[in-house]
């Protein structure tokens, strides 16, 4: 196995990553833009990229651009908006296979390049606005999919509890944005805003494939030299702090079995030791809640912790039935005091850090959660490769473990149930 | 012992086919330079198995729905201990489901297969249950299968099954429901165990970083021979026509979700395999988002890029599903019978189809880039009696006059179901 992983400036806030491994049978490329996230400016950030991945003035709709890209092999053409801490994440990407596949000798990296740079750079426009036929159902979709979060009881919860626990921070807004801000923007508004954020927004570009990144580099950067550029700053996130007092909400809805999220907030910024504490306290399938609330108890359905290193939140989630609540709430703290009275077996701290390093090892079977991994790597402004961030894991002793667990404050408990029978 | 090597010069990959002769059929699938190793551990046995009958049955034998899936759960406890923990201390990842009609038992992992090999093997043959452990878990099941009642996406899918069969138990939710578990005891689960846990009734499939002696050797060492008891499953004779043509419930969502499944007659085999490919390629010509249907569809605001299609088969079932979300599901539900009842009358778009036929094959190329995938891939496809390759090869072979043949034996306009979820309010 050998991966080359390469990291450049392309120009003016302009990264290029590139990893490449003779394994893969696919090419896969990617470009990320990153705004601040702002209840102003989400739900227009979301739209664009859901524009710019349907069309272009070249394929000016749909079924055009799917046309072409289905006969590149299938290659695959998306755009998605996500929230990485305080900061939205707007990604434009085409796969394709690789160019030794192509049965009449087609290149079809390149080519895919060139749809996906139309895509970014020359959208479909008309009268100074994004092209309305096309904006108008789009615009409904993006107003569905904020309300559909509902449909998903879990991530419904867990969306309310980050709410309440990020309260006044950028993070607490959702990255597709909020319906009121949403309702009110239109095909020339988002146009002018995604203009401006191609101007002044840091941009990652990845390559991930078995071939080399060069022609693809040299086609994106003479792409991108049409764009006035004026990039202002790189992007950052803060830990959250947490309130003096825990928030407790509850919320009635007609559902057959209720939910509980319990956010915990974190100081510790050693974050291979809190990792590897997760993983101990309710991250595995042989963890203490999994273990004890789960199997033991038989208090829920599931019940699993997961850190957000970025904002330094410890969230666990369970679904629970409504008459098991305050049980389940009153076991998972108690879970907690044992990890911080240090009550864990050498055994399963080992296993824990066995199951760290089987997923980080795995990283580099698959060409996305390479292009992720070292995502985040930049995000949080180390350069780690899955086996450097191995070591670190393994050099996390006990007392880390322990000072990771002492470091967390209760900060919102969040209740989605029925009625009462009462 | 018979290990056959086999290839594939199309797309250049090849695996091993042993026959154990403990009854097992082992596939190994070496991947030069990966870094994991993905193995699964699985019977043909699945939700819908509950009329059965082998050489020690006089007649054929019913039981309750929810077997197959409560076994797997119970499998999951050793004597001593959980069976996580004994991953635990290989690092692996392990998991088991179970599906209409199969359950698997699997691992992932990056280091010490070997060991994780003997684990899998090891549980899979040991079941112990006892009526305390047995009463346990009918309360976590329990608790599954009420978590599925508030996932809307999951009832349009089952609101719509039980529209479309009257009597194939398909229509009955995987973990089957709360009184049919209720009726589950430890001696219901061992005798379905002994039947279906029969060696000759399963595989093991493993692929990525692994060695096919070492994974022979370790089977050797852990596999107890089985006598073949000739299994052989049946259903209840099942109608051509749907059972009831709309189905309608209310729960918290906020725009309606609908599912169109139009009935079909099921085959098996490799002609089984060859009729999913081909109703793909249909669904595809119809009502990809290349499609004229779908472009219409999107431009009037009755449909969003949820929308999406879906061939759902296997033994005694086969369904084309059209599902997604839409304000009017009843005018997406007109404007798919009217272009069926146009491409019947005009035929497909000749270009399309070669570039549909392409993606499809593209798609089946970068499965072959992951593990995960290429073990799924093979135990999947010895279970529908057909290989691996075997879609690659069908694919290239499919004619523009295969898939309008398929277009009348699979869509019959008359003979669908509509499963709609409304809001509450």
């Amino acid at each position: 196995m050998s991966i080359t992983f390469n990291k450049e400036s392309l120009y003016n806030g302009i990264d290029f990553f590139s990893i490449v491994d003779k394994r893969f049978k696919t090419n896969l490329i990617s470009i990320w833009l990153i705004d601040r996230l702002s209840e102003e400016n989400a739900s227009s950030n979301a739209l664009s990229m859901s524009f710019i991945s349907k069309s272009s003035k070249k394929y000016p709709d749909m079924t055009l651009l799917n046309k072409k890209l289905s006969s590149l092999y299938g290659a695959n053409l998306s755009g998605t908006t996500s929230k990485v801490g305080d900061n939205q994440f707007m990604m434009l990407g085409v796969s394709c296979i690789s160019d030794k596949y192509a049965l009449n000798s087609e290149k079809l990296t390149l080519e895919s390049t060139d749809i996906l740079m139309d895509c970014l750079l020359e959208p479909n426009v008309e009268n100074g606005g994004f092209s309305e036929k096309l904006f108008a159902p789009i615009k409904q979709e993006l107003l569905d999919d904020i309300d559909a979060i509902i449909n998903d009881k879990r991530n419904y919860a867990l969306m309310k509890t980050s709410k309440i626990a990020m309260k006044g921070e950028p993070s607490a807004i959702r990255s597709c944005g909020e319906r009121e801000y949403a309702e009110k923007v239109n095909a020339v508004s988002a146009y002018e805003k995604y203009i401006e954020l191609l101007k002044t927004s840091e941009i990652k570009v990845f390559f991930v494939g078995s071939e080399s990144p060069d022609e693809v580099k040299n086609k994106i950067k003479e792409r991108f030299s049409v764009i006035d550029r004026n990039f202002k700053d790189k992007s950052s996130s803060e830990f959250s702090p947490a309130k003096p007092e825990p928030v407790y909400e509850t919320e009635i809805l007609d559902v057959v079995q209720s939910k509980m999220v319990m956010s915990f907030k974190c100081n510790d910024r050693n974050s291979h030791a809190v990792r590897l504490m997760t993983a101990i306290f309710g991250a595995t399938p042989f963890s203490k809640l999994f273990v004890n609330v789960r199997e033991k108890m038989s208090l829920c359905y599931y019940c699993a912790a997961r850190y957000d290193e970025i904002k330094g939140i410890l969230n666990v989630d369970s679904g629970v039935e409504q008459e098991n609540i305050e049980k389940a709430r009153k076991e998972i703290l108690n879970q907690l005091e044992s990890m911080k009275r240090g009550e864990f077996t050498d055994e399963e701290m080992n296993n824990s850090l066995l199951s760290l390093v089987n997923s980080a090892k795995s990283i580099n079977d698959s060409a996305a959660s390479l292009a992720s991994w070292y995502l985040k790597q930049d995000v949080i402004g180390t350069n780690y490769s899955p086996e450097e961030e191995i070591e670190h894991l393994k050099a996390v002793t006990r007392e880390d473990i322990i000072k990771a667990a002492s470091s967390l404050t209760l900060d919102t408990v969040y209740v989605l149930t029925k009625k009462g029978d009462e | 012992m018979d290990k056959k090597i086999i290839r594939n010069d199309r797309v250049g990959e090849k695996y091993y086919c042993i026959n154990h002769p403990s009854g097992l059929t082992v596939l190994v699938w070496e991947m030069d330079n990966y870094s994991t190793t993905h193995a699964l551990f699985g019977t043909k046995y699945g939700s819908i198995n509950t009329k059965f009958k082998t050489d020690e049955d006089a007649d054929y034998v019913s039981v309750p729905e929810g077997i197959a899936h409560y076994l797997e759960h119970k499998l999951f406890e050793n004597e001593d201990c959980d069976v996580f923990s004994l991953y635990a201390k290989t690092g692996a990842s392990a998991n088991a489901y179970t599906s209409f009609d199969k359950t698997c038992y699997l691992f992932s992992c990056t280091d010490n297969y070997e060991e994780s090999l003997r684990i899998l093997l090891d549980f899979v043959q040991e079941p112990y249950f006892t009526k305390e452990t047995v009463e346990k878990e009918q309360g976590i099941i329990g608790q599954e299968i009420r978590m599925y009642e508030d996932d809307p996406n999951w009832r349009v899918f089952f609101n719509m099954l039980m529209g479309v069969y009257h009597n194939h138990p398909v229509r009955i939710d995987i973990a089957g429901t709360v009184e049919s578990i209720a009726k589950i005891d430890a001696d219901l689960l061992y005798r379905c165990y002994n039947t279906f846990y029969n060696l000759n009734n399963m595989y093991l499939s493993i692929a990525g970083n692994v060695d096919v002696d070492k994974v022979i050797e370790i089977c050797d060492e852990m596999l107890k021979s089985c006598k073949n008891h000739n299994l052989e499953t049946v259903f209840e004779d099942e109608p051509e026509t749907v059972f009831e043509k709309e189905t309608v419930q209310n729960l918290e969502v906020a725009t309606p979700l609908f599912n169109i499944g139009f009935k079909a007659k099921s085959e098996k085999g490799k002609a089984g395999l060859k009729a999913d490919i081909e109703t793909n390629i249909v669904l595809a010509l119809l009502a990809d988002d290349s499609s004229p249907l779908y472009k219409k569809m999107f431009d009037k605001g009755i449909i969003n890029s949820n929308f999406g299609t879906e061939v759902f088969s296997g033994d005694g079932f086969f369904c084309s599903i059209f599902g997604g979300e839409s304000r009017n599901p009843h005018e997406v539900l007109s404007e798919i019978i009217a272009e069926i009842e146009r491409v019947k009358v005009e035929g497909f778009d000749e270009e399309r189809f070669e570039i549909i036929k392409k993606s499809y094959y593209g798609s089946q190329i970068r499965g072959f880039n992951n593990v995960e995938s290429v073990a799924t891939l093979m135990i999947n496809s010895y279970m529908s009696d057909v290989i691996p390759f075997d879609t690659v090869e069908i694919i290239a072979e499919i004619t523009l006059e295969d898939i309008h043949k398929r277009l009348f034996s699979q869509f019959n306009t008359d003979n669908y179901t509509i499963s709609i979820i409304n809001p509450i309010k």
